[in-house]
Protein backbone atom coordinates (compact mmCIF):
# COMPACT_ATOMS: atom_id res chain seq x y z
CA UNK A 1 0.00 0.00 0.00
CA UNK A 2 1.23 3.45 -0.69
CA UNK A 3 0.41 7.10 -0.29
CA UNK A 4 1.60 9.81 -2.69
CA UNK A 5 2.33 13.39 -1.64
CA UNK A 6 2.51 15.92 -4.47
CA UNK A 7 4.63 19.02 -3.98
CA UNK A 8 5.83 21.93 -6.05
CA UNK A 9 9.09 23.88 -5.89
CA UNK A 10 8.27 27.60 -6.13
CA UNK A 11 10.01 30.96 -5.77
CA UNK A 12 9.85 31.85 -2.04
CA UNK A 13 6.67 33.93 -1.73
CA UNK A 14 8.14 36.10 1.01
CA UNK A 15 10.94 37.16 -1.38
CA UNK A 16 8.93 37.72 -4.57
CA UNK A 17 8.43 41.46 -4.91
CA UNK A 18 8.22 44.24 -7.41
CA UNK A 19 11.65 45.56 -8.29
CA UNK A 20 12.18 48.18 -10.99
CA UNK A 21 8.63 47.89 -12.32
CA UNK A 22 8.79 44.13 -12.73
CA UNK A 23 7.82 41.13 -10.60
CA UNK A 24 11.16 39.65 -9.55
CA UNK A 25 10.77 35.88 -9.39
CA UNK A 26 14.42 35.04 -9.67
CA UNK A 27 14.66 34.46 -5.92
CA UNK A 28 15.54 31.43 -3.76
CA UNK A 29 13.13 28.51 -4.20
CA UNK A 30 11.39 26.34 -1.62
CA UNK A 31 8.63 23.77 -1.29
CA UNK A 32 5.34 25.70 -1.57
CA UNK A 33 4.10 26.42 1.97
CA UNK A 34 1.10 24.10 2.23
CA UNK A 35 2.74 21.36 0.16
CA UNK A 36 4.79 20.74 3.31
CA UNK A 37 1.54 19.99 5.10
CA UNK A 38 0.73 17.47 2.35
CA UNK A 39 4.13 15.80 2.82
CA UNK A 40 3.69 15.79 6.60
CA UNK A 41 0.26 14.17 6.30
CA UNK A 42 1.63 11.46 3.98
CA UNK A 43 4.47 10.75 6.41
CA UNK A 44 1.95 10.44 9.25
CA UNK A 45 -0.02 7.89 7.19
CA UNK A 46 3.22 5.99 6.67
CA UNK A 47 4.02 6.05 10.39
CA UNK A 48 0.55 4.99 11.42
CA UNK A 49 -0.30 2.38 8.79
CA UNK A 50 3.10 1.32 7.49
CA UNK A 51 2.34 2.39 3.93
CA UNK A 52 5.09 3.50 1.61
CA UNK A 53 5.16 7.31 1.22
CA UNK A 54 6.21 8.54 -2.20
CA UNK A 55 6.68 12.17 -3.20
CA UNK A 56 6.02 13.41 -6.73
CA UNK A 57 7.08 16.85 -7.90
CA UNK A 58 6.62 18.45 -11.31
CA UNK A 59 8.40 21.46 -12.77
CA UNK A 60 11.50 22.78 -11.06
CA UNK A 61 13.35 19.75 -9.62
CA UNK A 62 15.64 21.68 -7.29
CA UNK A 63 17.81 19.12 -5.48
CA UNK A 64 17.81 20.84 -2.14
CA UNK A 65 14.02 21.09 -1.99
CA UNK A 66 13.73 17.40 -2.88
CA UNK A 67 16.21 16.60 -0.09
CA UNK A 68 14.00 18.64 2.28
CA UNK A 69 10.99 16.54 1.31
CA UNK A 70 12.90 13.28 1.78
CA UNK A 71 14.27 14.47 5.13
CA UNK A 72 10.71 14.91 6.37
CA UNK A 73 10.23 11.16 5.94
CA UNK A 74 9.18 10.35 2.38
CA UNK A 75 10.70 7.05 1.17
CA UNK A 76 11.41 8.23 -2.35
CA UNK A 77 10.67 11.04 -4.77
CA UNK A 78 9.78 11.01 -8.45
CA UNK A 79 11.03 14.30 -9.92
CA UNK A 80 9.39 15.23 -13.21
CA UNK A 81 11.34 17.99 -14.96
CA UNK A 82 9.27 20.25 -17.14
CA UNK A 83 9.29 23.79 -18.43
CA UNK A 84 6.15 25.91 -18.23
CA UNK A 85 3.18 23.64 -17.62
CA UNK A 86 -0.40 24.69 -17.03
CA UNK A 87 -2.78 22.86 -14.69
CA UNK A 88 -3.86 20.45 -17.43
CA UNK A 89 -0.25 19.61 -18.29
CA UNK A 90 0.74 19.19 -14.65
CA UNK A 91 -2.24 16.90 -14.08
CA UNK A 92 -1.24 14.77 -17.10
CA UNK A 93 2.36 14.54 -15.87
CA UNK A 94 1.27 13.54 -12.37
CA UNK A 95 -1.35 11.08 -13.62
CA UNK A 96 1.18 9.20 -15.74
CA UNK A 97 3.46 8.66 -12.76
CA UNK A 98 0.72 8.07 -10.21
CA UNK A 99 -0.96 5.39 -12.37
CA UNK A 100 2.34 3.53 -12.29
CA UNK A 101 2.42 3.69 -8.48
CA UNK A 102 -1.30 2.89 -8.05
CA UNK A 103 -1.56 4.36 -4.52
CA UNK A 104 -4.56 4.26 -2.20
CA UNK A 105 -4.31 7.94 -1.46
CA UNK A 106 -2.89 11.06 -3.12
CA UNK A 107 -2.35 14.05 -0.81
CA UNK A 108 -1.87 17.56 -2.22
CA UNK A 109 -2.19 21.09 -0.85
CA UNK A 110 -5.27 23.26 -1.35
CA UNK A 111 -3.15 25.68 -3.37
CA UNK A 112 0.40 26.79 -4.13
CA UNK A 113 1.92 30.19 -3.41
CA UNK A 114 2.93 30.96 -7.01
CA UNK A 115 -0.13 30.52 -9.20
CA UNK A 116 -2.66 29.66 -6.45
CA UNK A 117 -5.23 28.26 -8.88
CA UNK A 118 -6.53 25.50 -6.53
CA UNK A 119 -7.50 23.53 -9.63
CA UNK A 120 -4.97 20.72 -9.67
CA UNK A 121 -6.45 18.36 -7.03
CA UNK A 122 -9.96 18.17 -8.56
CA UNK A 123 -8.53 18.10 -12.11
CA UNK A 124 -6.15 15.26 -11.26
CA UNK A 125 -8.85 13.30 -9.41
CA UNK A 126 -10.97 13.36 -12.58
CA UNK A 127 -8.13 12.20 -14.79
CA UNK A 128 -7.24 9.38 -12.41
CA UNK A 129 -10.89 8.48 -11.79
CA UNK A 130 -10.31 8.67 -8.01
CA UNK A 131 -12.73 10.23 -5.55
CA UNK A 132 -11.92 13.72 -4.29
CA UNK A 133 -12.14 15.53 -0.98
CA UNK A 134 -10.90 19.12 -1.04
CA UNK A 135 -9.88 21.55 1.74
CA UNK A 136 -9.30 18.81 4.31
CA UNK A 137 -8.29 19.90 7.79
CA UNK A 138 -8.36 16.50 9.46
CA UNK A 139 -8.17 13.04 7.98
CA UNK A 140 -8.60 9.45 9.10
CA UNK A 141 -8.26 6.32 7.03
CA UNK A 142 -10.34 3.13 7.21
CA UNK A 143 -10.00 -0.09 5.17
CA UNK A 144 -11.60 1.14 2.00
CA UNK A 145 -12.58 4.70 2.77
CA UNK A 146 -11.50 7.95 4.39
CA UNK A 147 -13.32 10.25 6.77
CA UNK A 148 -12.35 13.87 6.45
CA UNK A 149 -13.28 17.19 7.94
CA UNK A 150 -13.33 19.91 5.27
CA UNK A 151 -13.07 23.66 5.72
CA UNK A 152 -15.26 25.22 3.05
CA UNK A 153 -16.59 28.21 4.98
CA UNK A 154 -18.91 25.70 6.64
CA UNK A 155 -17.21 22.73 8.23
CA UNK A 156 -18.24 19.42 6.67
CA UNK A 157 -17.50 15.85 7.69
CA UNK A 158 -17.52 13.53 4.68
CA UNK A 159 -16.73 9.92 3.88
CA UNK A 160 -15.17 9.01 0.53
CA UNK A 161 -14.13 5.70 -1.02
CA UNK A 162 -10.47 4.89 -1.76
CA UNK A 163 -8.53 5.46 -3.92
CA UNK A 164 -8.90 9.17 -3.32
CA UNK A 165 -7.22 12.49 -3.94
CA UNK A 166 -7.37 14.87 -0.99
CA UNK A 167 -6.27 18.47 -0.85
CA UNK A 168 -5.26 19.64 2.62
CA UNK A 169 -5.30 23.08 4.22
CA UNK A 170 -2.35 24.64 6.03
CA UNK A 171 -4.14 23.99 9.31
CA UNK A 172 -4.21 20.17 9.09
CA UNK A 173 -0.87 19.70 10.85
CA UNK A 174 2.44 21.34 11.67
CA UNK A 175 5.13 20.13 9.27
CA UNK A 176 8.08 18.68 11.16
CA UNK A 177 11.59 20.06 11.17
CA UNK A 178 13.84 17.11 10.26
CA UNK A 179 16.69 16.09 12.55
CA UNK A 180 20.32 16.17 11.39
CA UNK A 181 20.21 12.37 11.16
CA UNK A 182 17.15 12.47 8.90
CA UNK A 183 18.81 15.07 6.71
CA UNK A 184 21.93 12.87 6.39
CA UNK A 185 19.88 9.77 5.61
CA UNK A 186 17.85 11.54 2.97
CA UNK A 187 20.92 11.58 0.72
CA UNK A 188 20.63 7.80 0.33
CA UNK A 189 16.96 7.75 -0.59
CA UNK A 190 16.03 7.15 -4.25
CA UNK A 191 15.12 10.03 -6.54
CA UNK A 192 13.79 9.02 -9.93
CA UNK A 193 14.15 11.62 -12.69
CA UNK A 194 11.66 11.87 -15.55
CA UNK A 195 11.17 14.47 -18.28
CA UNK A 196 7.80 15.68 -19.43
CA UNK A 197 6.51 18.29 -21.81
CA UNK A 198 3.14 19.20 -23.18
CA UNK A 199 1.46 21.98 -25.14
CA UNK A 200 -0.31 24.20 -22.60
CA UNK A 201 -4.04 24.92 -22.94
CA UNK A 202 -3.44 28.05 -20.88
CA UNK A 203 -0.63 30.11 -22.30
CA UNK A 204 1.04 32.66 -20.03
CA UNK A 205 1.20 35.92 -21.98
CA UNK A 206 2.72 38.19 -19.35
CA UNK A 207 2.99 38.99 -15.65
CA UNK A 208 2.74 42.60 -14.56
CA UNK A 209 3.32 44.05 -11.11
CA UNK A 210 0.18 44.61 -9.08
CA UNK A 211 0.93 47.83 -7.27
CA UNK A 212 -1.45 49.91 -5.24
CA UNK A 213 0.04 53.21 -4.19
CA UNK A 214 -0.25 53.86 -0.49
CA UNK A 215 0.75 56.93 1.52
CA UNK A 216 2.94 55.03 4.00
CA UNK A 217 2.79 57.71 6.72
CA UNK A 218 4.49 56.47 9.88
CA UNK A 219 3.08 57.71 13.20
CA UNK A 220 5.53 56.97 15.99
CA UNK A 221 4.79 58.87 19.19
CA UNK A 222 3.09 58.31 22.55
CA UNK A 223 -0.23 56.52 21.91
CA UNK A 224 -2.48 59.42 22.99
CA UNK A 225 -0.85 61.75 20.49
CA UNK A 226 -0.61 59.06 17.81
CA UNK A 227 -4.35 58.39 17.99
CA UNK A 228 -5.18 62.13 17.84
CA UNK A 229 -3.01 62.53 14.80
CA UNK A 230 -4.51 59.46 13.13
CA UNK A 231 -8.06 60.71 13.77
CA UNK A 232 -7.14 64.01 12.12
CA UNK A 233 -5.74 62.22 9.09
CA UNK A 234 -8.81 60.00 8.80
CA UNK A 235 -11.16 62.98 9.05
CA UNK A 236 -9.12 64.63 6.31
CA UNK A 237 -9.58 61.50 4.17
CA UNK A 238 -13.31 61.68 4.79
CA UNK A 239 -13.49 58.13 6.14
CA UNK A 240 -14.32 59.01 9.76
CA UNK B 1 -20.78 30.03 -28.13
CA UNK B 2 -22.36 28.59 -25.01
CA UNK B 3 -21.44 30.14 -21.69
CA UNK B 4 -22.37 28.45 -18.42
CA UNK B 5 -22.55 30.47 -15.19
CA UNK B 6 -22.48 28.59 -11.87
CA UNK B 7 -22.33 29.50 -8.21
CA UNK B 8 -23.91 28.42 -4.95
CA UNK B 9 -23.69 32.05 -3.77
CA UNK B 10 -26.01 34.86 -4.99
CA UNK B 11 -23.28 37.54 -5.10
CA UNK B 12 -20.90 35.29 -6.97
CA UNK B 13 -23.70 34.26 -9.33
CA UNK B 14 -24.39 37.91 -10.10
CA UNK B 15 -20.67 38.65 -10.58
CA UNK B 16 -20.17 35.61 -12.83
CA UNK B 17 -23.27 36.48 -14.86
CA UNK B 18 -21.95 39.95 -15.51
CA UNK B 19 -18.67 38.53 -16.82
CA UNK B 20 -20.65 36.08 -18.99
CA UNK B 21 -22.80 38.86 -20.47
CA UNK B 22 -19.66 40.71 -21.53
CA UNK B 23 -18.67 37.66 -23.57
CA UNK B 24 -22.07 37.21 -25.21
CA UNK B 25 -23.49 34.05 -26.77
CA UNK B 26 -26.09 31.77 -25.23
CA UNK B 27 -25.92 32.09 -21.43
CA UNK B 28 -26.99 29.17 -19.26
CA UNK B 29 -26.89 29.17 -15.48
CA UNK B 30 -26.88 26.72 -12.59
CA UNK B 31 -27.95 28.22 -9.28
CA UNK B 32 -29.95 27.00 -6.26
CA UNK B 33 -32.68 29.57 -6.99
CA UNK B 34 -34.28 31.16 -10.06
CA UNK B 35 -32.44 34.04 -11.75
CA UNK B 36 -32.95 36.32 -14.74
CA UNK B 37 -29.26 37.07 -15.19
CA UNK B 38 -29.15 34.20 -17.72
CA UNK B 39 -31.19 32.92 -20.66
CA UNK B 40 -31.96 29.67 -18.91
CA UNK B 41 -31.29 28.60 -15.35
CA UNK B 42 -31.05 25.02 -14.13
CA UNK B 43 -32.12 24.82 -10.49
CA UNK B 44 -30.76 21.79 -8.60
CA UNK B 45 -31.14 21.07 -4.89
CA UNK B 46 -27.63 21.54 -3.57
CA UNK B 47 -27.75 18.87 -0.90
CA UNK B 48 -25.10 16.60 0.57
CA UNK B 49 -21.73 16.50 -1.17
CA UNK B 50 -23.05 18.04 -4.39
CA UNK B 51 -19.92 19.32 -6.14
CA UNK B 52 -19.02 16.19 -8.13
CA UNK B 53 -22.58 15.24 -9.13
CA UNK B 54 -23.10 18.82 -10.28
CA UNK B 55 -19.93 18.63 -12.38
CA UNK B 56 -21.31 15.47 -13.97
CA UNK B 57 -24.57 17.25 -14.81
CA UNK B 58 -22.80 20.40 -16.06
CA UNK B 59 -20.61 18.40 -18.44
CA UNK B 60 -23.77 17.22 -20.26
CA UNK B 61 -24.53 20.87 -21.17
CA UNK B 62 -21.35 20.98 -23.33
CA UNK B 63 -20.30 24.54 -22.47
CA UNK B 64 -17.54 26.41 -24.35
CA UNK B 65 -16.85 28.66 -21.38
CA UNK B 66 -17.75 28.01 -17.74
CA UNK B 67 -17.72 30.96 -15.35
CA UNK B 68 -18.02 29.91 -11.73
CA UNK B 69 -17.99 31.70 -8.40
CA UNK B 70 -15.11 31.56 -5.96
CA UNK B 71 -16.47 29.79 -2.88
CA UNK B 72 -14.45 26.71 -1.99
CA UNK B 73 -17.33 24.47 -3.09
CA UNK B 74 -17.69 26.45 -6.35
CA UNK B 75 -14.00 25.86 -7.07
CA UNK B 76 -14.22 22.16 -6.25
CA UNK B 77 -17.17 21.86 -8.62
CA UNK B 78 -15.60 23.99 -11.37
CA UNK B 79 -12.22 22.28 -11.50
CA UNK B 80 -13.75 18.81 -11.30
CA UNK B 81 -15.79 19.83 -14.35
CA UNK B 82 -12.59 21.14 -15.96
CA UNK B 83 -10.95 17.76 -15.40
CA UNK B 84 -13.92 16.01 -17.02
CA UNK B 85 -13.82 18.36 -20.01
CA UNK B 86 -9.99 18.34 -20.14
CA UNK B 87 -10.35 22.12 -20.44
CA UNK B 88 -8.05 25.03 -19.73
CA UNK B 89 -8.50 26.70 -16.32
CA UNK B 90 -7.92 29.93 -14.41
CA UNK B 91 -9.15 31.05 -10.99
CA UNK B 92 -9.79 34.40 -9.27
CA UNK B 93 -10.18 36.03 -12.67
CA UNK B 94 -10.67 39.83 -12.60
CA UNK B 95 -11.50 40.27 -16.28
CA UNK B 96 -12.16 38.08 -19.28
CA UNK B 97 -12.68 38.73 -22.98
CA UNK B 98 -12.87 36.64 -26.13
CA UNK B 99 -10.12 37.07 -28.70
CA UNK B 100 -10.67 34.91 -31.76
CA UNK B 101 -11.11 31.39 -30.46
CA UNK B 102 -9.36 32.06 -27.14
CA UNK B 103 -10.45 33.50 -23.83
CA UNK B 104 -8.06 36.15 -22.52
CA UNK B 105 -8.11 36.46 -18.73
CA UNK B 106 -6.25 38.41 -16.08
CA UNK B 107 -5.69 37.10 -12.56
CA UNK B 108 -3.43 37.67 -9.57
CA UNK B 109 -0.34 35.48 -9.23
CA UNK B 110 2.55 35.17 -6.75
CA UNK B 111 0.12 35.61 -3.86
CA UNK B 112 -1.16 38.87 -5.31
CA UNK B 113 2.16 40.55 -6.11
CA UNK B 114 1.59 40.27 -9.86
CA UNK B 115 -1.25 40.13 -12.37
CA UNK B 116 -0.90 37.53 -15.10
CA UNK B 117 -2.54 37.61 -18.51
CA UNK B 118 -3.37 34.15 -19.83
CA UNK B 119 -4.65 33.00 -23.21
CA UNK B 120 -7.00 30.06 -22.63
CA UNK B 121 -8.02 27.58 -25.30
CA UNK B 122 -11.71 26.67 -25.38
CA UNK B 123 -13.36 24.97 -23.64
CA UNK B 124 -12.26 27.04 -20.65
CA UNK B 125 -13.35 26.87 -17.02
CA UNK B 126 -12.70 29.91 -14.86
CA UNK B 127 -13.68 31.12 -11.41
CA UNK B 128 -14.05 34.86 -10.94
CA UNK B 129 -13.65 37.36 -8.13
CA UNK B 130 -16.69 39.25 -6.91
CA UNK B 131 -17.47 42.52 -8.66
CA UNK B 132 -20.08 45.19 -8.01
CA UNK B 133 -21.67 45.16 -11.47
CA UNK B 134 -25.38 44.61 -12.14
CA UNK B 135 -26.03 42.28 -15.11
CA UNK B 136 -28.93 42.80 -17.53
CA UNK B 137 -32.13 40.84 -17.01
CA UNK B 138 -32.57 38.05 -19.58
CA UNK B 139 -35.25 35.43 -20.13
CA UNK B 140 -34.37 33.38 -17.07
CA UNK B 141 -36.30 30.30 -18.22
CA UNK B 142 -36.33 27.77 -15.36
CA UNK B 143 -35.64 24.03 -15.39
CA UNK B 144 -35.41 22.04 -12.16
CA UNK B 145 -32.86 19.23 -12.20
CA UNK B 146 -32.14 16.16 -10.13
CA UNK B 147 -28.47 15.47 -9.57
CA UNK B 148 -26.90 12.02 -9.80
CA UNK B 149 -25.89 10.41 -6.49
CA UNK B 150 -22.47 11.17 -5.07
CA UNK B 151 -19.93 8.52 -4.10
CA UNK B 152 -19.12 10.86 -1.21
CA UNK B 153 -21.37 10.91 1.85
CA UNK B 154 -21.88 14.06 3.84
CA UNK B 155 -22.08 13.03 7.50
CA UNK B 156 -22.31 16.40 9.13
CA UNK B 157 -22.31 20.09 8.25
CA UNK B 158 -21.69 22.90 10.71
CA UNK B 159 -22.95 25.98 8.91
CA UNK B 160 -21.03 29.20 9.34
CA UNK B 161 -23.25 32.13 10.21
CA UNK B 162 -22.29 35.31 8.35
CA UNK B 163 -23.28 37.74 11.09
CA UNK B 164 -22.14 40.90 9.34
CA UNK B 165 -21.26 40.89 5.69
CA UNK B 166 -17.59 41.77 5.24
CA UNK B 167 -18.22 42.35 1.52
CA UNK B 168 -20.31 45.41 2.13
CA UNK B 169 -18.78 46.83 5.33
CA UNK B 170 -17.66 50.46 5.09
CA UNK B 171 -15.23 50.06 7.97
CA UNK B 172 -13.41 46.87 8.92
CA UNK B 173 -11.35 46.34 12.05
CA UNK B 174 -9.15 43.35 11.42
CA UNK B 175 -7.12 41.35 13.91
CA UNK B 176 -3.94 39.33 13.54
CA UNK B 177 -1.77 37.16 15.71
CA UNK B 178 -0.32 40.35 17.22
CA UNK B 179 -3.53 40.79 19.25
CA UNK B 180 -2.03 38.20 21.57
CA UNK B 181 -5.10 36.20 22.62
CA UNK B 182 -8.70 35.36 21.83
CA UNK B 183 -9.75 37.36 24.86
CA UNK B 184 -8.12 40.51 23.48
CA UNK B 185 -10.30 40.38 20.36
CA UNK B 186 -12.99 42.07 22.47
CA UNK B 187 -11.07 45.36 22.16
CA UNK B 188 -11.28 45.15 18.38
CA UNK B 189 -14.97 44.27 18.61
CA UNK B 190 -15.65 47.27 20.83
CA UNK B 191 -13.75 49.54 18.44
CA UNK B 192 -15.68 48.14 15.48
CA UNK B 193 -18.98 48.67 17.30
CA UNK B 194 -18.16 52.35 17.93
CA UNK B 195 -17.13 52.80 14.29
CA UNK B 196 -20.20 50.95 13.04
CA UNK B 197 -17.87 48.51 11.31
CA UNK B 198 -17.31 44.78 11.02
CA UNK B 199 -14.57 42.59 12.50
CA UNK B 200 -12.37 40.37 10.34
CA UNK B 201 -9.06 38.61 10.80
CA UNK B 202 -5.97 37.05 9.28
CA UNK B 203 -5.86 33.37 8.39
CA UNK B 204 -4.03 32.25 11.56
CA UNK B 205 -6.56 33.87 13.93
CA UNK B 206 -9.55 32.51 11.99
CA UNK B 207 -8.74 29.21 10.29
CA UNK B 208 -6.02 28.09 12.68
CA UNK B 209 -6.64 29.45 16.18
CA UNK B 210 -10.36 30.11 16.04
CA UNK B 211 -10.26 33.54 17.72
CA UNK B 212 -12.92 34.45 15.14
CA UNK B 213 -15.16 32.20 13.00
CA UNK B 214 -13.54 31.02 9.78
CA UNK B 215 -15.87 33.00 7.56
CA UNK B 216 -14.26 36.18 8.96
CA UNK B 217 -10.97 35.39 7.20
CA UNK B 218 -9.64 38.12 4.95
CA UNK B 219 -7.05 37.54 2.24
CA UNK B 220 -6.12 35.52 -0.79
CA UNK B 221 -7.84 32.39 0.50
CA UNK B 222 -10.61 34.20 2.38
CA UNK B 223 -12.82 37.23 1.80
CA UNK B 224 -11.65 40.01 -0.50
CA UNK B 225 -12.92 43.27 0.95
CA UNK B 226 -13.27 46.86 -0.24
CA UNK B 227 -14.07 49.10 2.75
CA UNK B 228 -13.51 52.84 2.99
CA UNK B 229 -11.36 52.22 6.04
CA UNK B 230 -9.43 49.08 6.94
CA UNK B 231 -7.69 48.95 10.32
CA UNK B 232 -5.17 46.10 10.62
CA UNK B 233 -4.31 45.35 14.24
CA UNK B 234 -1.22 43.19 14.80
CA UNK B 235 -1.19 41.88 11.25
CA UNK B 236 2.23 41.47 9.62
CA UNK B 237 0.99 42.08 6.07
CA UNK B 238 2.22 39.03 4.17
CA UNK B 239 1.28 39.15 0.48
CA UNK B 240 -1.57 36.65 1.02
CA UNK B 241 -3.23 39.03 3.46
CA UNK B 242 -2.63 42.14 1.34
CA UNK B 243 -4.23 40.33 -1.63
CA UNK B 244 -7.58 40.56 0.18
CA UNK B 245 -7.47 44.26 1.08
CA UNK B 246 -6.09 45.96 -2.03
CA UNK B 247 -9.39 47.62 -2.90
CA UNK B 248 -9.66 49.36 0.50
CA UNK B 249 -9.69 53.15 0.25
CA UNK B 250 -7.57 53.82 3.34
CA UNK B 251 -5.50 51.24 5.20
CA UNK B 252 -4.36 51.89 8.76
CA UNK B 253 -1.98 49.44 10.41
CA UNK B 254 -1.08 49.20 14.07
CA UNK B 255 2.07 47.20 14.60
CA UNK B 256 4.81 47.26 17.18
CA UNK B 257 7.31 46.50 14.43
CA UNK B 258 7.92 49.58 12.30
CA UNK B 259 9.43 47.41 9.54
CA UNK B 260 6.67 44.81 9.32
CA UNK B 261 5.79 44.16 5.64
CA UNK B 262 2.47 45.95 6.14
CA UNK B 263 4.40 49.25 6.44
CA UNK B 264 4.85 49.01 2.65
CA UNK B 265 1.15 48.49 2.04
CA UNK B 266 -0.68 50.91 4.32
CA UNK B 267 -1.53 54.60 4.32
CA UNK B 268 -0.94 55.13 8.04
CA UNK B 269 1.15 52.99 10.35
CA UNK B 270 0.79 53.58 14.07
CA UNK B 271 3.87 52.08 15.68
CA UNK B 272 2.88 50.55 18.99
CA UNK B 273 0.82 48.03 20.91
CA UNK B 274 -2.48 47.10 19.28
CA UNK B 275 -4.38 46.74 22.58
CA UNK B 276 -3.20 50.11 23.84
CA UNK B 277 -4.25 51.61 20.51
CA UNK B 278 -7.74 50.10 20.84
CA UNK B 279 -8.14 51.41 24.39
CA UNK B 280 -7.11 54.95 23.48
CA UNK B 281 -9.16 54.96 20.29
CA UNK B 282 -12.23 53.60 22.13
CA UNK B 283 -11.77 56.39 24.72
CA UNK B 284 -11.69 59.07 22.00
CA UNK B 285 -14.68 57.69 20.10
CA UNK B 286 -16.92 57.21 23.11
CA UNK B 287 -16.54 60.88 24.12
C1 LIG C 1 -1.54 29.65 0.08
C2 LIG C 1 -1.64 30.58 1.25
C3 LIG C 1 -2.81 31.31 1.42
C4 LIG C 1 -2.91 32.19 2.49
N1 LIG C 1 -4.06 32.91 2.62
C5 LIG C 1 -4.15 33.83 3.61
C6 LIG C 1 -5.32 34.66 3.75
O1 LIG C 1 -6.29 34.54 3.00
N2 LIG C 1 -5.33 35.58 4.75
C7 LIG C 1 -4.28 35.75 5.63
O2 LIG C 1 -4.35 36.62 6.51
N3 LIG C 1 -3.18 34.96 5.52
C8 LIG C 1 -3.10 34.01 4.55
N4 LIG C 1 -1.98 33.22 4.48
C9 LIG C 1 -0.99 33.28 5.59
C10 LIG C 1 -0.02 34.45 5.45
O3 LIG C 1 1.07 34.05 4.66
C11 LIG C 1 0.50 34.88 6.83
O4 LIG C 1 1.07 33.77 7.47
C12 LIG C 1 -0.59 35.45 7.74
O5 LIG C 1 -1.31 36.46 7.08
C13 LIG C 1 0.03 36.03 8.98
O6 LIG C 1 -0.97 36.36 9.90
P1 LIG C 1 -0.73 37.48 11.02
O7 LIG C 1 -0.34 38.73 10.38
O8 LIG C 1 -1.95 37.48 11.88
O9 LIG C 1 0.42 36.88 11.92
P2 LIG C 1 1.98 37.19 11.96
O10 LIG C 1 2.59 37.10 10.63
O11 LIG C 1 2.52 36.34 13.04
O12 LIG C 1 2.06 38.72 12.37
C14 LIG C 1 1.79 39.23 13.63
C15 LIG C 1 2.16 40.71 13.61
O13 LIG C 1 1.76 41.30 14.84
C16 LIG C 1 2.77 42.20 15.26
N5 LIG C 1 2.61 42.29 16.72
C17 LIG C 1 2.96 41.38 17.67
N6 LIG C 1 2.58 41.81 18.88
C18 LIG C 1 1.98 43.01 18.70
C19 LIG C 1 1.37 43.95 19.58
N7 LIG C 1 1.30 43.73 20.91
N8 LIG C 1 0.84 45.06 19.05
C20 LIG C 1 0.91 45.32 17.71
N9 LIG C 1 1.47 44.46 16.84
C21 LIG C 1 2.00 43.32 17.34
C22 LIG C 1 4.06 41.58 14.82
O14 LIG C 1 5.06 42.59 14.69
C23 LIG C 1 3.66 40.99 13.46
O15 LIG C 1 3.88 41.92 12.44
C24 LIG C 1 -1.86 32.33 3.42
C25 LIG C 1 -0.69 31.58 3.24
C26 LIG C 1 -0.58 30.71 2.18
C27 LIG C 1 0.68 29.93 2.02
Amino acid sequence: MSVVACFKVVPDDTSVRVIGGKVETNVPVKISTYDKNAIEEAVRVKEKLGWKAIGVTVGNTDRKSIRDALSMGLDEVVAISAGYLDVAGTAMALAETIRGISPKLVIMAETTTDSSTSALPPYLAQILGYSLVSYVRSLSIQDSSITAERSVGDVEVVEAPLPAVVSVTGEINTPRTPSVKQIMESAKKPVKQINFSSQPLAELVEVQPFVTTRKKVIIEKPMNEAVDQLINYLKGEGVL
Amino acid sequence: MRVLVVSEDPDFFRSSSWVAQQLGGEILGIHPSESRYVDKVFVPKLEGAWELPLAEFASTLKPDVVIAGGTKRDRTFAFSLAGKLRSSVASDVIDAKLEGSSLMVRRPVYSGVGIATLRLKLPAVITVQKNTMEPNLLKGEVERVDLPRSVITLKERKTAQQSVSLDKAKIIVSVGRGMGSKDNVKYAEELARLLNGAVGGSRPVTAEMGWLPEDRQIGLSGNKVRPQLYIALGISGQPQHIAGIRDSKVIVAVNKDKNAPISENCDYLVVGDAIEFCKVMIGRLSK
